[in-house]
Parts: C-alpha cells; structure tokens; sequence
C-alpha cells in the first residue's frame, strides 16, 4: 500500500511534452512459491477424555511451487518519468501435498496438480531518470484468477504488486527490462484463507513506439 | 440380507468389538444389475418406542435420546428428514407389525451387538416401509448427558442405528487394534461399526456421515454444492472388489469414503466439497467383512494401502476425472 500512496503521489508531477509514447513488452517471469498449508487426517479417538488427542491416520503439508510463465506490457507514457502499464500474466505453479506417516504404511508420495494462473492489471511506472538507462519503481493491483487441472474449480482474488527494475534502450524502438518486486495475493491457490506474498522477478524486451 | 415374499429384511447389527476403516454406504435392494437404494419416501418418519426401563435408562429416558439422534440427523443442512414420535407401546421392536418401534430387548445371545436395525422395504422401489431399532438390554445403558463410566451412551448408539434407519450402511473410516479383543483407535463417522468404549459419547455427525445421508436426502442445492470424484481400483490389472477408498481435503480435514462395489474396481464418492482433494485407498483388511458388504463377495484385501499420487480438483456440481490408482499385494 505504501509503493500505491507513492505513485499516486506521482500522478501529480507535470505532464511532459513527449507524454503520448507508447511501449509494448514481453517478459519471461517467475513467481515463488509459498507454504499452502498442513492438515493432518484425524479420527475422534475412543476415549473418556474430552481433551485426548486425536488419532492420526495420516499427515499432510502442502506447497504452491514456484514458477515460470510470461507477461505482456503495454504502457502510455504519461510524461517523461511517469507511465501508466496494462499487464497480463499467466504461469503455471504446482500444488504440491506430501502425505506421510500413514498409520497402515502406505507409502508417502508428493501429489500435485498443475495450476494455471492469470493476472490482469494495471501499474504505475516512475523513472528515476531519462535516457539510454533507466531505472524505475512499479506498483498496482491485478485481478487473480487461477484454474485447477482440467479446469475443474477456479479461484479467483485481488492481487497488488511493487518493485522496480531497470530499462536499458538499445536505441530508438529497442529495449531490455529486467525487474523484480512482490506480488501479494488476498486469495490464491492452496489450503489456508490467507493472504499470500510471493517474490517476482521478470526479464524480456520493450518496443517503443 | 434376507428377502421375505415381496419385501426384504435387512439386519444392520452395531458389534460391541471388532476393527475397521472407511467411508460411507448405502443400504440398497438389487434389481436385476441395478441397485436401488432405501429411503423413506414420505416424511416425517413416524416412531413408536417401547414402554420398557432398563437400568439407568427409562422408557421417556430412551424417547428423549431418540428424539436428539433424530434432530441431528434432520440438522444436516439441505436434507429432508423429518420426524414425529407417536407414542409409546408395549410392541417389541421387530419387524412385520406396520410399525415402527425403538426400545430395549434383552438378547443375551447376542454378547458382541448393542443394537440393531431391520427394516420392511418395497424391494422394487427401495421404500422403506417399515423399521425398527432394538438395543441390547444384556449391556449396561446411560442416558446421562455426560456418559457415565463403563455403561453405553443411549443417545450414541441411537444416533448409529438411526442413520440405519434412514438408509446408511456402516462406514469404514475407523482404525483398531487387537490387543485381547477388538479396540477401536480411533473413528471419524458415527457410522463406524464397532463402538467407542463404553463411557464415551460419539454424538457429533462427521463430514463422511453428513455426505452420506446428503447423498441420500439432499436436495438439488446440496447436489450442485457439492461434487463426485469417480474412478477404478485394479491389481495386476484386474479390478479390485471391496477396496475403501477415502477422499481428504487438504483444506479442511474433512474425510469421506467409498467402496468399490464391483468386480471391475470402479468406485465413486459423492457429497464432496468441491476443491483439491488427496485420495487413499486401503483394503478391508482389519474388519469382519459382513460389516459393510456381502460376505459372500469376492472381496480383495491382499494389497497395501496407497496414495492416488496427483490432487484431485473435485468441480461444483460434477464429477473429477477419472482416478486409476493400481495397487500391489502385500
């Protein structure tokens, strides 16, 4: 929220002459994984003791891993330093469930799913200069919307996102961007209703029009 | 199971011991290959209970705790189970009257069953017409809201033959041990077939008994709430007749079981919250077989217990794909 207070902040700067720039990207990116959850396979054990503990038929710890996917970009120069980006993104993370400690020894294994995620938004980019190199900071909010296997279920949130990166221009229309920052998800993939925060990192090219 | 001209008796005993563990089933009749399951087609279920005391638990003692048991089943959200008690009668609780009785009958004979369920059915629609609930006077009762040591909770067994009652066969979602005679570990249905410890209360519906009597009672919402994992169980290539197979989400811990009631090891659970779901199979292989299935069947225990090893996304109102899992003999 701090990285949105700024940019706004920002909107105010003075509109520049060469304002109506146009940039298109792509980008490979990769988002971390996160811890989904621990949930054991209890029973009501037979017992007088309200306060026994359960019985244990199996264990389970679950994980979203990490991934690879790609992202495209396009951006209005609101002024010289200030631009305003639409993105798409979908990568394709694992859910992961580790079953162990069976009571009847049944083997532990590692279930998982391939998950398809998508992210739709909008960022605000401030460059620190103008030039060939430029570095900058980007923040906003996506709409998250992520699809089991076989597209059986879907989940879908709100996510906000910061971090900042740098543009080097090989010249007039051509430019690398490599960038990293977090992204964090009100509701996403896996076993517990809490907010999760993933580290992004992302490399690809610009064209400027 | 034993049919009787037009109708069927179907015994549903509760054994004082014995081992187990898996999921729900439900009573049924066979017609030709297809299977028709018993319900109760008119509401409320009318009930009769007999005028009899037993130690520490008399007849309006015994009314009560059948009264709760049946609340409790009829509070399971988008079900339509209703009930009415009409009165009390000197009737025994058996079958062929034109009524339906719960009440106390002193079978010593029967030194391993608490209570048992037999029913009067129209074998062609599955309509029960008739059932009745004895409970085994030779053990020692309680009706008092927090047990009491060493005598059986009325309301407990109640609720077990009650779910009998209504359609639901004995699930295996339990686990025992043998130490000089049957001891249950653990249960996570009331439908389990071995008791709990005399003593304890086992008075909560869990997520296999409530999927069980939805699928059985639940209206069209609970259907398109809820979803079906489907799929087969072979060894060596051949399917697997009898195996348990236990449906857990992850999210919730919340179990619910099935069996594979056909020669081809096919199997499906329904009542399952839509989402990721880690699936398990395991033989019948601690438990008296005539407990949750014909003891006639070919039923297959030799093979271990096994983790389907993908998640599987139950949808809303469907069925997940098929799950093949392949297990190996012990």
């Amino acid at each position: 929220m701090r990285v949105l207070v700024v940019l706004v902040c920002l909107l105010s700067l003075p509109a520049a002459a060469n304002a109506q720039r146009i940039e298109i990207g792509g980008s490979f990116v990769t988002t971390g994984g996160y811890d989904a959850g621990e949930q054991s396979a209890f029973e009501t054990p037979n017992s007088t003791n309200p306060n026994a503990a359960p019985f244990t038929l199996f264990t389970t710890s679950s994980t979203v891993t990490s991934a690879i996917g790609v992202e495209g970009r396009l951006a209005v120069n609101v002024s010289r330093r200030v631009a305003v980006e639409g993105t798409f993104q979908v990568t394709w993370p694992s859910l992961q469930t580790r079953a162990a400690d069976d009571f009847e020894n049944a083997p532990a294994i590692t279930a998982e799913e391939r998950v398809t995620s998508y992210l739709g938004g909008a960022s605000l980019v401030y460059h620190f200069r103008t030039g060939r190199f430029l570095p900058f900071v980007a923040g906003g909010a996506s709409y998250l919307r992520q699809m089991h296997e076989d597209n059986a279920g879907v989940v879908t949130g709100a996510e906000i996102h910061g971090g900042g990166g740098v543009k080097y221009w090989f010249g007039r229309r051509f430019g690398l961007r490599a960038e990293a920052g977090l992204s964090s998800r009100g509701t996403s993939i896996g076993f517990e209703d809490k907010r999760q925060t993933v580290p992004t990192l992302g490399v690809g090219l610009n064209y400027r029009f | 199971m034993k049919r009787m001209l037009s109708a069927a008796l179907v015994a549903v005993v509760l054994g004082a011991t014995a081992p187990v563990a898996l999921a729900y089933l439900k009573l049924g009749t066979r017609q030709g290959t297809a299977l028709i399951t018993l319900r109760w087609n008119s509401m409320p279920v009318r009930y009769f209970v007999t005028n009899r005391d037993v130690p520490n638990v008399t007849a309006p003692q015994l009314r009560d705790a059948a009264g709760r048991a049946f609340a409790t089943w009829a509070g399971v959200p988008n079900v339509a189970i209703s009930s009415q008690f009409v009165g009390f009668t000197g009737a025994t609780p058996s079958s062929g009257d034109g009524a339906t009785v719960l009440g106390f009958t002193n079978r010593p004979d029967l030194d391993r069953v608490l209570g048992s369920t037999s029913f009067i059915v129209d074998t062609v629609s599955g309509e029960v017409l008739e059932s009745d609930i004895f409970f085994n006077s030779t053990f020692a009762w309680s009706a008092a809201s927090a047990g009491e040591t060493n005598r059986h909770d009325i309301e407990s067994i109640a609720l077990h033959e009650i779910g009998h009652l209504l359609g639901l066969g004995h699930s295996m979602l339990g686990e025992t041990v043998n130490d000089g005679g049957r001891r249950v570990l653990g249960a996570e249905a009331v439908m389990f077939p071995i008791a709990f410890s005399p003593g304890t209360l086992n008075r909560t519906l869990k997520a296999d008994d409530v999927a069980g009597i939805s699928d059985i009672y639940g209206a069209d919402t609970f259907r398109k709430a809820t979803g079906s994992v489907t799929g087969r169980i072979t060894k060596n290539g051949a399917g697997v007749l009898g195996a348990h197979v236990i449906a857990f989400n992850p999210a919730t811990g919340a179990m619910v079981g099935g069996f594979t009631l056909s020669p081809d090891g096919t199997f499906v659970i329904a009542g399952l919250e839509p989402g990721p779901q880690l699936i398990r199979v395991e033989p019948l292989d601690d438990g008296d077989v005539g407990s949750f299935l014909d003891p006639g069947l070919n039923i297959d225990a030799d093979f271990q217990a096994a983790f389907y090893p993908k998640l599987v996304t139950v949808p809303r109102g469907g069925t997940s794909r098929s799950v093949d899992i392949s297990v190996v003999a012990k």
